[in-house]
């Protein structure tokens, strides 16, 4: 646990290490946890544990290094706890979140969330839990069979086929100058 | 189970007098308009009436004989020949249920509410003991983000709380391709083989347990039916215009549905859900064949049911319309502008099965169905052109008697020609709803009461009277750039009874009253008092914007309710399954976008990644240099700097998204936009954990 007599810090990393305490209490709280005093508690060793590593190397950003810290300590206990060893850690971060959910360990006992040792009964449910996200594939050939669309098709490959917009406009030129020359025609002899 | 006898000769009797009756009012109307043309002088633009009118009146009688013919099916308590009337109902208890997908496509639907409408009717299911025979598949082609996390999310709350691992499904296909039909295809594809049956839903639909169960039953006693169609009324409506649909799809809908199914009775429709499909059959021989036009962009069918239908029908299913099975509910559209919305989807469709219409080996049943479908839009040019030639072949002989020193004589023969033609479409007209109203008359009391069912009745009639013309236009201008090839821009999205804005009305329905004006000083200079036949077209138009805005209004609508006008049965005693629906529509939108929440929120992550990751490949390569780039212009510029389309990619890429994850909680804020500070704080409170994931 961290404790409360702490060496002084510059206010530019007093700063910092504000970021990286918020930053690290919003994590926590999307976890959902509902009991804020373990939040507090989390949040203080990891910040903790971050502090100490920043001493080693002051050039890391604490903000990075808490998070990284968090998240580590997230996928060990969730690897931990499933036995997962052997899956990516995006594939144990997943399934871990969803066990939890199910599990609603978050809510009945808040705080197990990254104890350690997890209670045996605990650490079961969070095994149990298994996620059918959709059936196995029975896959069916579906192809549209042939249609024949009667007299309508050979018409329209007749003029849909064939149209041209270009010789469309031709002989509408066309016949409007041939109407137009025989209305002049016929205005002029009747 | 092989149908009745004198089945055959029974279809062959009533498509006949059908058509006979259909073609005999159709030419006598015609020959009214010939005889009121006797004795005068005839314009081109009267010869072009002569050529719109039969076109025109056909519908007119069509609707007419289809509605006395529900009308008699009514009389005498049903058909027995139906297939829903069969000796298999006396053992229907006994009929073992075979495995059944309830397939609901969404796209951009309202999540609370689909997912509402899955829980009622998972519990109405679990309420008759057969919930085993039924799984769920929520099929998503939503293009927006949002949508899709939040529907994933829905998924898991439905399973959670129902205890419905395993039997309620989610599948986001990552390629919409084709619609609605390429959505229901692509589930026969990939699971239809694990069932018998499917029975497709729309994302506002619902129907009641002992219904589903029904339709399996019906259709494992009948292995010749390929489709059964029920007829679904619309219920839940808030807002005025909602409610007038409502209460005439109650009125009437179920008038026409009988008369449709009389003169069907095998070859019937299929309206797109509310139905149940025999699976194998349906991939056999139902999925749609290419339009045979140039464009390859335009050969999908997009209204596909019709086609289904003739499709099953021409593989020797039948095709059924249970016109009077309760418990299938849809809601409508909540006002003029959603209306209008959805029309011109469906005109360009409808106008996509003239190629059907004279397609070979298409049952008539099927035929009548696509020549209705393509006259509701196509209907609206020709009366618009024949309102203009009539007008200026009026004007025309209004001219010739006014100049002429010897004015022809109208002649007494000529104008009792006119009037009783006049007449007699009126009583073409009205019939219908006169029937409709008399058929519903015996359970006057679930729909307020005699007075309050006649005054609803006229008010919907006064509103249908003052609504048709602003149709006409509008379906005009579909048909005509559905013909041209353009594409129309909408100006709402609005899908709740959240009611219009004036300003839209009047944007969208003003240039209308403009048209209802001049139009009416036009007329009246021309044709003067003959130009108030004229006049419930033009107060249309005029009123236009008003009534767009005012039937808009959920308080109006529910005013109304309130006073017993414009009420539905279910509304006096509404089902459980339709129960917290209502609730759900008046959800506020979410104060910042859903999607980023899977970037953010462990849990929400985890149900996506469970989600995609059935396809998602989970090596550890490199991120191509775009999505790099896409990875950094996300963290830097913020949710906004996405555009719909890349959010979508970046959330099909499980690692993107893991790596997201840790890079969004672990950067310094000044590497951060600041609007992801604000998401962080607001991860631990977001809606979908508490609606869904975790609801108190």
């Amino acid at each position: 646990m961290a404790s409360i007599d702490q060496p002084p810090v510059s206010s530019e990393n007093q700063k910092a290490w504000n970021e990286a305490y918020e930053r690290l209490v919003h994590f926590l709280d999307a976890f959902a946890l509902g009991d804020h005093v373990q939040v507090s508690r989390l949040a203080l060793h990891l910040l903790d544990q971050a502090q100490q590593l920043h001493r080693k190397d002051s050039s890391l950003n604490p903000t990075t290094l808490t998070m990284e810290q968090a998240q580590k300590l997230v996928s060990n206990w969730l690897a931990t706890n499933l036995v997962e060893a052997d899956r990516s850690s995006s594939e144990i971060l997943a399934r871990g979140y969803i066990a939890l959910l199910l599990s609603r360990m978050f809510l009945t006992s808040p705080t197990s969330f990254l104890a350690s040792p997890l209670p045996e009964d605990l650490r079961q449910s969070l095994r149990q839990t298994l996620l059918v996200t959709g059936p196995d594939l029975n896959i069916s050939s579906m192809t549209s069979r042939h249609f024949d669309y009667g007299p309508m098709l050979g018409l329209a490959r007749q003029t849909w086929h064939r149209f041209d917009l270009k010789s469309a406009l031709l002989a509408i030129l066309f016949w409007a100058g041939v109407y137009g020359v025989l209305y002049a025609c016929l205005s002029n002899f009747l | 189970m092989s149908a009745p006898p004198y089945f055959e000769s029974v279809a062959l009797a009533r498509r006949t007098v059908f058509a006979g009756a259909s073609i005999f009012l159709t030419v006598s109307g015609f020959a009214l308009m010939v005889n009121s043309y006797s004795g005068q002088k005839m314009s081109g633009w009267d010869y072009l009436v002569l050529v719109l009118f039969p076109l025109l009146f056909s519908q007119i009688a069509i609707g007419f004989v289809l509605a006395l013919f529900g009308f008699i099916d009514w009389l005498r308590g049903g058909d027995p020949f139906h297939v829903m009337r069969r000796p298999w109902r006396n053992r229907e208890a006994s009929i073992p249920l075979a495995a059944t997908a309830i397939v609901i496509p969404v796209f951009n639907e309202e999540v609370a509410r689909v997912s509402q409408a899955i829980a009622n009717m998972w519990r109405s299911l679990e309420k008759t003991g057969q919930i085993e025979h039924f799984d769920f598949y929520v099929c998503s082609d939503s293009n927006d983000a949002d949508h899709w996390i939040e529907e994933e999310c829905a998924w898991m709350f439905l399973c959670q709380k129902l205890n419905a691992f395993g039997k309620i499904f989610y599948r986001k296909r990552r390629h919409p391709l084709n619609g609605k039909s390429g959505n229901v295809a692509d589930f026969c594809r990939r699971w239809g083989k694990r069932y018998r049956y499917m029975i497709v839903l729309d994302a506002d639909s619902i129907m009641i347990g002992p219904t589903l169960v029904r339709l399996v039953r019906a259709m494992e006693a009948n292995p010749e039916v390929g489709i059964l169609q029920t007829q679904p009324h619309m219920v839940l409506g808030r807002s005025l215009f909602r409610r007038v649909l409502q209460f005439s799809s109650h009125v009437y809908g179920g008038l026409f549905s009988r008369g449709c199914s009389m003169a069907q009775m095998s070859s019937g429709s299929y309206w797109g859900h509310n139905a149940i499909i025999r699976v194998a059959p349906f991939i056999e021989h139902c999925d749609l064949p290419f339009l045979p036009v140039p464009n390859p962009g335009k050969r999908h069918v997009l209204s596909h049911d019709t086609v289904e239908a003739a499709l099953m029908r021409r593989a020797g299913y039948e095709v059924w319309i249970a016109y009077d099975e309760p418990g299938s509910f849809e809601e409508g559209p909540p006002n003029l502008s959603d209306m209008l919305k959805r029309d011109r989807r469906w005109c360009a469709g409808n106008l996509q099965h003239f190629w059907f219409l004279f397609g070979r080996h298409i049952e008539m049943g099927n035929r009548l169905q696509i020549w209705i479908g393509l006259m509701a839009y196509l209907c609206s040019p020709l009366w618009l052109a024949f309102l203009v030639a009539g007008s200026i072949g009026a004007y025309d002989r209004l001219r010739f008697l006014t100049l002429s020193a010897d004015p022809e004589d109208l002649g007494a023969a000529t104008v009792s020609h006119a009037m009783t033609l006049f007449v007699s479409t009126l009583v073409l007209l009205f019939t219908p709803r006169i029937l409709g109203f008399l058929t519903v008359l015996p359970r006057a009391r679930q729909y307020g009461g005699f007075f309050r069912l006649l005054l609803s009745t006229v008010l919907e009639n006064v509103l249908s009277i003052l609504l048709a013309p602003v149709l006409m236009i509008f379906h005009t201008l579909f048909v005509l750039m559905t013909l041209l090839g353009l594409q129309i821009k909408w100006t709402t999205q609005n899908r709740t009874d959240t009611g219009l804005t004036l300003s839209h009305c009047l944007t969208l329905y003003g240039w209308l009253s403009g048209l209802g004006l001049f139009a009416q000083w036009l007329t009246f200079f021309y044709l003067g008092s003959e130009c108030l036949w004229l006049m419930p077209i033009f107060i249309g138009w005029i009123l236009a914007p008003l009534l767009a805005w005012v039937t808009s209004w959920s308080h109006f609508g529910m005013t109304l309710k309130s006073w017993g006008l414009f009420v539905s049965p279910e509304e006096s005693k509404l089902p459980p399954e339709l129960k917290d629906l209502e609730e759900t529509e008046s959800s506020s939108p979410p104060s910042s976008p859903l999607w980023i929440q899977a970037l953010l929120c462990p849990y929400v992550q985890a149900v996506h990644l469970s989600m995609v990751r059935q396809r998602s490949s989970s090596n550890d390569d490199m991120p191509s240099p775009s999505f790099t780039k896409l990875r950094e212009r996300l963290l830097r510029g913020g949710p906004q700097a996405l555009n719909p389309k890349e959010k979508l990619r970046l959330l099909w890429d499980a690692e993107t998204v893991f790596w997201l994850h840790q890079e969004l909680w672990a950067r310094p804020a000044r590497e951060l936009h600041p609007s992801w500070l604000q998401g962080q704080a607001e991860s631990g409170k977001n809606r979908l954990l508490f609606d869904y994931l975790i609801p108190q």
